[in-house]
């Protein structure tokens, strides 16, 4: 088991301290001042996560308006001490309720040192499930046992389940309803030359699911995956169906996945935990449908003068339409003044962030709207830099798409009991880093 | 004023601070960035008011340190509007936002102008303050005559003048010309008679710059400078809004001291007396109150004083009240005063010779070496190493090294290097030296820096009897006592003892002082003779390269019996480096003018009091010694003799390049130097003397064979002698521009020389060194023909630790190769001295080196053929030296060589324009062509437009090709080796006249 931290600290932006944890002495208490001096003050924040100042290891992240910081002295497993704190906020967002920022961790001090003393252990991960978290760490009143009265719910036994054979999964659960949820997860991440040919393209996917399910369920998944159809064929001993099959890259599954059965099978079969959890993660290099063209012609006129046209085509079914769909067009750094005509949305121009920005709410599939802006830049004092371009950016979702075409072809609930059960399959597609060079 | 009601401005700022991050910052601002972008653009609707507003912004975003490259010419165009609060903005902004280089203030030229001679003084007080904080050259072109006339005329309001003067100054920074000399002298005292105090505090900040850059035009200020200083001094007619803490405007009285300290003297009696009343009454009355503001400001005024005082050479009596009052400054509990007396003191020192004085204070100084503060320690021990001379030195040193166990880590190297310089320098006997550096290394351990124990081992190794102590000395981790006398043998015993125990690093040392206790024992002894040369073969085949390899050089050296007394032979001499005190001293003067007054001391300090006082002669350098007795054991003196030699065209050299920058005081190294090579020597007249008459015994060829103008000869009956080769130094002279000409224990000349066309400005340096006067002085010019030269009047005597200062101006009519001498004669004492020294006026000082285009230089070289206009000659007996050194050569006479013009690679193409009255600018060519096989010999061609000309350049360049001037004498005086002038005369071909010539005069 490798060393994750040795500290962990939690710093708003101006880099005060909001909470602390030492986990080995290694370290000095003044460790954050190191990482304020050295890291927070200058250039280099957000640039590189891990840092080594002084012979310590400086891992950070910064999620809403708080830095995490884990400081180790000794050879530390990186991947581990990120995967720590990303399980951390997860486990932390499900005790506040959802959000975590600095107010959150304000209002939640207790809470926190108490979690923070059970997620780690002298440098070494503990259990980071929040389900189990929750049976013993519980932010209600304790009833006291010399009371009087019994209590009516029966006290959890945290031990039993983390020792038992399945230890995500309580015994005994009953729902009246029973439940699945199902999302496919994509975003899409792209770089597309000004010549319209794509350069990186890939999809990261994730399976996400929320069972409200009675008792020890053993679940089915199948998906319209390649190797997963063919071993199929193969056992059935009939020709694949004709039909698109996907190729998935880099999968990872959750721990209640039963791999033996995954390797023998290609089949995904799991006991599920209650609640929600993310079943797995896959990535995708080929075959991507993209959802959205875009068509970028800038044009300098002169040394004051821009005209920018921009067409984007969604490219997914006429009966789809994508939500929130934001085009960041950038612009010199002496733009002055802009006029806009767009076929829909709206669009205008941001100082901040040197950008044109059009907002589409609602875009239906196969149309085509455009965008053509006149830009006036101011004359500056210093020879004017060579525009360097930078790309344009692109926010979207388009909801039942897959970029990747990936489907759910059937999802099967055993139960000894053998209850109905109601499955929800959800599919979604957002932007990863959707950028077009101009 | 101009803020009020501007709403969307304090919005703005508001917004600024409450952001709670950097990151909200940049966002906001570039969101108002781009608004005033927006803004900006659609000119045509925005009124004064929102220009203001916006200009205002873009003012302070760019306070917070973003760039702001944009929205300067609205800025510009703020400063025309009619209105108070835009054109102040304009002015602000502009001056914020643009330097002196920008092209938009030509814009804003004329508006500015209109300003200034406009009649409204708000407006005339803005564009003052901006000119005076940006105004650039163009500026200064434009605008001066106009704001010299507002400084002048008497119509103005005060504050107006007062801007003006601060603004002239800053004109007359970046350009200097704008101030007329002549015109400005009488108009710059007329103003000195002001009465309003801020007016005159502006003028004599302006005072000050105008005198650094040239005093003589000034004198008429001084005589008004004193008064100010009295009627501050006496509190007469001080408006109240003008003292400060009840004392009369300091920031005055600092100013007027500081430009008073740029004239070198006060000669008229009169204001001589009431300067020194003035000081006396400022020293009296300068006391340590409680207040801080206070005592910072009369302390100013104090510190000022003193500086002056200093400069002005005042008698004894004062100098002895200074101190006083510096030893009542080191008593004070507050660390700043006591830092403020222990480094005026230490200044003292520098420059005056109040040591006597300041020794009684030696018991303070050295408590204060116990203070918690380390800059107060380090100036306590700056200023002990500075006072320490023969009478105290034990007691310092002894006092240095009782703290030095106590003393922090950072401090133990210096100090325990400043402790053995000391001890070394002013050493009473030698035990006691032997036994302070062994009770230093004891002490300070790891602080001793590699330099101390090499130096030890260095001092001792010219001494016999210490030489084998001095080996154990530089072996501190195991301490063997001294003992001198000891039988080799016993000695031998001592350190082969040691020898099993000690690191690999200790060995090879051992190994050595093996070797040389095999080379003293005399007679040889064979039973150490078997020992040691067992241990040597035991070594032979250690496996450290470094043991080995002396294991078996030894070896082989003992079994040559005599050779090793050759390679064992004492070691030579260390050439003493420069103090780091002094050099530190040096460089923390911040203050221009207290630098130049202390650099002009230094460099006249005489080096008597640095002498080692009862012990032997310690190098050959130094000792009288026949030559017979010259061994070839001897060979340190000889290195040590040519080391000094070379120190001093080195010394010149620095002297030089540090009056280019500081003109009016050629030397600030000079002290370190003059102090350097004699510390341990002693008095440098036997050298020299030696030197010297090698040096004259070479020159007594030419004057035999040649009694031309030529006469570079010191009168033999001269009992004082020269310093340094006067040769040297004269031919060091004719390459570069400023440097020693001449120097004697009583005076120093130096000279420095500027060049345009044909006309020469030099400025001799009389430097009296001494603290009596020199009478009779006496200096004559004998010109050669070609040359017409007025030398100005030099004074009859010179004051002690003064400096003189002798124009000289010379025109050159026609080329020529003869030299101007100079005459000199001075009487110290009883002593009559004359010399005539060779004045460094030669031709190639009105040479311009010119690059000249293969297509212009061969139609040139062909329309100039044949005698005279273009001679030929094949020269023999030439130096031999690499291509590239001899273009070098030529590059050093302004001949500009033009590579590439000639296909053979072998010969040099240069080109040159020579200035005289006769001929005007003249081009001439040269061409020479060496022989890669025969060094020695090449053929030589000059064409230009005039025989003389081409002539003289010729012999000229010979001259120099035949025999280098840079290049020392090898071996010195006492060297019974023929001298360097007999080595050369058998190259010289006896068939050129002309070459025999040149290589009598080098």
């Amino acid at each position: 088991m490798p060393v994750a931290a040795s500290a962990i600290y939690f710093l708003n932006l101006r880099g005060d301290v909001l909470i602390n944890r030492l986990y080995r002495d290694d370290v000095g208490g003044n460790m954050v001042d190191a990482f304020r001096m050295h890291i927070m003050q200058t250039k280099e924040l957000g640039t590189c996560p891990v840092r080594q100042i002084g012979g310590c290891s400086f891992f950070y992240m910064r999620i809403s308006n708080v830095y995490i910081v884990i400081v180790v002295r000794s050879n530390a497993n990186v991947a581990c001490a990120f995967k720590f704190v990303v399980e951390a906020v997860a486990l932390f967002k499900s005790y506040f309720g959802g959000a975590f920022d600095e107010d959150a961790i304000r209002n939640n001090f207790v809470l926190i040192y108490e979690l923070l003393d059970e997620i780690m252990d002298f440098g070494y991960p503990q259990n980071l499930s929040p389900e189990i978290l929750k049976l013993y760490i519980t932010q209600e009143g304790v009833r006291s046992p010399f009371s009087s009265k019994p209590s009516d719910k029966p006290v959890p036994n945290a031990t039993l389940q983390v020792t038992g054979a399945v230890g995500w999964r309580r015994e005994g659960l009953v729902y009246k309803k029973n439940e699945v949820f199902l999302d496919i997860v994509e975003s899409v991440n792209l770089l597309m030359s000004s010549k319209g040919s794509v350069l990186r393209c890939d999809v990261t996917g994730k399976i996400l699911m929320k069972c409200f399910l009675s008792g020890m369920p053993d679940l089915k998944l199948g998906l319209n995956d390649k190797i997963g159809l063919e071993k199929e064929s193969q056992l059935k001993s009939r020709p694949p169906k004709s039909g698109k099959t996907i190729e998935l890259d880099d999968v990872t599954f959750h721990q209640c996945v039963n791999l033996t059965r995954f390797n023998s099978e290609k089949t995904v079969s799991f006991v599920p935990p209650d609640g929600e959890f993310e079943l797995m993660k896959y990535r995708i290099t080929e075959g991507v449908n993209l959802p959205f063209r875009v068509l970028p012609t800038i044009k300098e006129l002169g040394r004051t003068r821009m005209e920018v046209n921009v067409k984007v085509k969604s490219v997914f079914g006429a009966k789809m339409f994508a939500l929130g769909v934001v085009i960041k067009i950038p612009v010199p750094k002496q733009t002055a003044k802009t006029s806009f005509q767009v076929t829909s949305g709206r669009a205008k121009y941001q100082a901040a962030i040197d950008c044109l920005v059009w907002k589409i709410r609602k875009f239906p599939g196969q149309t085509e709207p455009t965008l053509s802006a006149e830009v006036e830049l101011i004359s500056t004092m210093a020879e004017k830099k060579s525009w360097t371009r930078p790309p344009i950016q692109m926010e979207f979702q388009v909801p039942m798409f897959t970029a990747s075409g990936l489907r759910v072809r059937f999802l099967k609930v055993w139960e000894k009991s053998g209850y109905n059960t109601v499955e929800w399959v959800r599919y979604i597609t957002k932007a990863g880093s959707y950028e077009i060079r101009c | 004023m101009a803020m009020h009601g501007m709403r969307g401005l304090s919005v703005f700022i508001s917004d600024i601070r409450n952001c709670q991050n950097k990151e909200q910052e940049r966002q906001r601002i570039d969101k108002e960035l781009g608004n005033v972008r927006n803004r900006f653009k659609n000119e045509k609707g925005l009124s004064p008011y929102e220009k203001k507003k916006y200009v205002w912004k873009m003012l302070y975003i760019y306070m917070l340190g973003y760039d702001v490259d944009f929205g300067h010419m609205e800025a510009v165009s703020l400063i025309s509007a009619p209105k108070y609060p835009e054109k102040q903005v304009g002015y602000i902004v502009t001056s914020c936002l643009l330097n002196e280089n920008h092209d938009f203030l030509r814009l804003a030229i004329n508006t500015v102008r209109n300003d200034i001679i406009g009649r409204n003084e708000t407006f005339q007080c803005l564009a003052l303050t901006m000119v005076g904080n940006i105004g650039g050259r163009e500026f200064a072109e434009s605008l001066a005559p106009d704001v010299q006339k507002l400084l002048l005329s008497s119509s103005c309001r005060p504050l107006v003048r007062k801007k003006a003067a601060l603004c002239l100054l800053r004109l007359y920074r970046k350009n200097p010309d704008v101030v007329n000399v002549d015109g400005w002298a009488d108009r710059m005292a007329q103003l000195l008679d002001e009465r309003d105090l801020g007016v005159l505090t502006s003028s004599m900040s302006l005072l000050v710059a105008l005198v650094s850059n040239n005093h003589e035009a000034y004198w008429s200020c001084l005589p008004k400078c004193v008064k100010t200083l009295e009627r501050l001094a006496r509190n007469q007619d001080i408006p109240q809004e003008y003292t400060y803490y009840g004392i009369p405007s300091p920031w005055l009285q600092v100013k007027t001291m500081r430009a008073l300290q740029y004239f070198p003297t006060i000669e008229d009696p009169y204001t001589r007396r009431t300067l020194f009343e003035v000081l006396q009454r400022i020293l009296m009355g300068t006391d340590v109150v409680k207040n801080v503001n206070k005592n910072n400001a009369s302390h100013a005024v104090l510190f000022e004083a003193l500086a002056l005082v200093m400069h002005l050479d005042a008698e004894k009596e004062m100098m002895s009240q200074c101190v006083a009052l510096l030893g009542k400054f080191i008593a004070v509990r507050e660390p700043n005063i006591r830092y403020l007396g222990l480094e005026n003191m230490t200044r003292m020192l520098m420059v005056t010779d109040a040591q006597e004085i300041i020794k009684r204070h030696q018991a303070q100084i050295i408590t204060s070496l116990k203070d918690p503060d380390i800059s107060i320690r380090r100036r306590a021990l700056d200023l002990l190493y500075g006072m320490c001379d023969v009478t105290n030195a034990k007691d310092i040193v002894e006092e240095l090294l009782q703290y030095l166990s106590s003393a922090d880590f950072t401090m133990r190297e210096e100090l325990s290097l400043k402790a053995a310089i000391l001890a070394e320098k002013f050493a009473p006997d030698l035990s006691w030296y032997v036994d302070v550096i062994l009770q230093l290394i004891d002490k300070a351990g790891d602080f001793i820096s590699d330099d101390i124990w090499f130096r030890v081992v260095q001092f001792v190794t010219n001494n016999d009897d210490l030489q084998v102590s001095a080996y154990i000395l530089g072996e501190y981790s195991h301490l063997l006592a001294r003992r001198p006398g000891c039988s080799p043998k016993e000695i031998f015993g001592i350190l082969h003892e040691k020898l099993p125990t000690v690191s690999t690093t200790t060995i090879p040392i051992l190994l050595s002082a093996y070797a040389k206790i095999l080379m003293h024992t005399q007679p040889p002894d064979q039973e150490l003779q078997s020992q040691i040369w067992a241990i040597f073969n035991k070594y032979e085949s250690c496996i450290d390269a470094e043991i080995q390899q002396r294991a078996v050089e030894y070896f082989a050296l003992c079994q040559k019996g005599a050779a090793l007394m050759d390679i064992l032979a004492e070691m030579p001499k260390f050439p003493e480096r420069k103090s780091s005190l002094i050099k530190r001293a040096e460089y923390s003067e911040a203050d221009t003018a207290e630098q130049s007054a202390i650099k002009l001391r230094a460099q006249q300090q005489p080096s008597n009091a640095l002498v080692v006082t009862d012990q032997p002669p310690a190098n050959g350098a130094t000792s009288p010694v026949p030559v017979g007795q010259l061994s070839l054991a001897m060979v340190p003196s000889m290195i040590t003799t040519e080391d000094h030699t070379s120190t001093d065209p080195a010394s010149s050299q620095q002297n030089g390049s540090l009056t280019k920058v500081d003109p009016q005081h050629p030397s600030a190294d000079l002290l370190g130097d003059l102090l350097g090579p004699l510390a341990i020597e002693g008095p440098p007249g036997a050298t020299v003397q030696s030197e010297h008459n090698a040096v004259s015994r070479l020159e007594g060829g030419p004057d035999a064979v040649d009694g031309s103008a030529i006469v570079p000869v010191e009168e033999q009956r001269n009992t004082v002698q020269p310093i340094g080769n006067i040769a040297e130094r004269f031919h060091a002279l004719c390459l570069k521009d400023s440097g020693v000409l001449y120097e004697d224990p009583y005076i120093q000349i130096g000279i420095k020389a500027e060049w345009r066309a044909h006309h020469g400005r030099l400025v001799l340096f009389l430097g009296n060194k001494n603290t009596a006067p020199l009478v009779s002085v006496q200096a004559l010019m004998l010109p050669p023909a070609h040359l017409k030269m007025e030398l100005s009047l030099v004074p009859d005597t010179i004051p002690p630790r003064a400096q003189v200062q002798c124009p000289l101006e010379v025109v050159n009519l026609r080329p020529s190769r003869d030299v101007a001498v100079l005459d000199f004669s001075y009487k110290f004492g009883t002593n009559m001295v004359n010399v005539k020294l060779r004045l460094p006026a030669v031709l190639n000082k009105f040479l311009q080196p010119i690059p000249v285009p293969a297509e212009e230089f061969f139609p040139q070289w062909r329309s100039l053929s044949g005698p005279p206009l273009k001679l030929q000659e094949v020269v023999r007996g030439v130096r031999p030296m690499p291509l590239p050194e001899m273009a070098n050569l030529l590059n050093s006479f302004r001949l500009m060589i033009c590579p590439g013009l000639d296909p053979n690679p072998n010969n040099l193409v240069a080109s040159t324009t020579f200035y005289s009255e006769s001929t005007h600018a003249m081009l001439c060519l040269i061409r020479i062509e060496t022989d890669p096989a025969d060094r020695t010999q090449l053929r030589m061609t000059l064409a230009s437009g005039d025989p003389t000309l081409t002539f003289e350049l010729k012999e000229f360049i010979k001259e120099q090709l035949i025999s280098i001037p840079t290049a020392p004498p090898q071996s010195p005086a006492p060297a019974p080796a023929p001298p360097p002038a007999a080595q050369a005369t058998p190259q010289i071909p006896p068939n050129d006249p002309a070459a025999l010539l040149a290589g009598l005069l080098s």
